[in-house]
């Protein structure tokens, strides 16, 4: 269900931003480049699980502090949280509009930014500091 | 079509589900307790049971998000071909899943 109806003015203003060219491409582009990276992010975190779970905290030190697996590590989370907010912004874009799509996006992208500055916060403390 | 809800429904769980993943590295920059406290509700019954439909829906993902990547070429379009795709996305999540849960966990 629509509030307003979308006519070719709406379209044609380019205030409004409905179906930017440059932002649409972009988000098309971003979504794909970092939906491909995802597959190394699910590889790395796989190792990770695998070698991680239910270990205590010296073990997971002894491999995350390894910069080339901690690093890679914080940096994937970062890119999967990209796609997390791109996509999250597709569902929000189809069954919400107006101040409550605007709500929404403001709860995505500060959801997205705990994720990403606690994810990559945490691998980095144990690189750098153990 | 059931594909597309299945990708933007798995896309949320794994939306939700990285604050697992986050939980768990805070835990343990954090300290052994903390770290040994996630461990122990995710080695729960329960916990085990949301890992491993969090596996799937991650697998899944990653399976409908590669049949986008055969689509972005413009192939497997026809009816038919998106039938077979549908399929293979789903059959290919549930074994993906199956044989990494039984390698590194059941068997291991």
């Amino acid at each position: 269900m629509r509030e307003t109806v979308i006519t070719k003015d709406t379209i044609a203003n380019p205030r409004t931003h409905y179906g930017d060219a440059r932002a649409s491409t972009r988000h098309f582009i971003t979504q794909r480049v970092t939906g491909a990276l995802n597959i190394l992010f699910l590889a790395l975190l796989l190792f990770v699980v695998v070698r991680l779970a239910g270990q205590d905290r010296a073990d997971v030190v002894a491999l995350l502090a390894n910069w080339w697996i901690g690093v890679p590590l914080a940096l994937l989370i970062a890119n999967v949280v990209v796609h997390m907010r791109n996509g999250m912004r597709d569902t929000l874009e189809d069954y919400t509009h107006g101040s409550i799509y605007r709500l929404l996006m403001l709860l995505n992208t500060l959801f997205c930014l705990v994720i990403a500055l606690v994810g990559a916060g945490a691998v980095l403390k144990i690189v750098f500091w153990g | 079509m059931a594909m597309s809800i299945l990708h933007r429904a798995t896309g949320i769980a794994n939306y939700a589900g990285m604050a697992l993943l986050v939980i768990w590295l805070a835990a343990a920059a954090a300290g052994q307790d903390a770290l040994m406290q996630v461990n122990y509700i995710y080695g729960s019954w329960f916990g085990q049971l949301v890992l491993f439909g969090f596996t799937w829906s991650l697998v899944h993902h990653m399976c409908g998000g590669i049949r986008h990547f055969v689509w972005d070429t413009a192939a497997m379009m026809e009816p038919g071909q998106r039938e077979k795709m549908a399929w293979a996305t789903i059959i290919a999540s549930v074994i993906i899943t199956l044989v990494i849960w039984t390698v590194f966990v059941w068997v291991a």
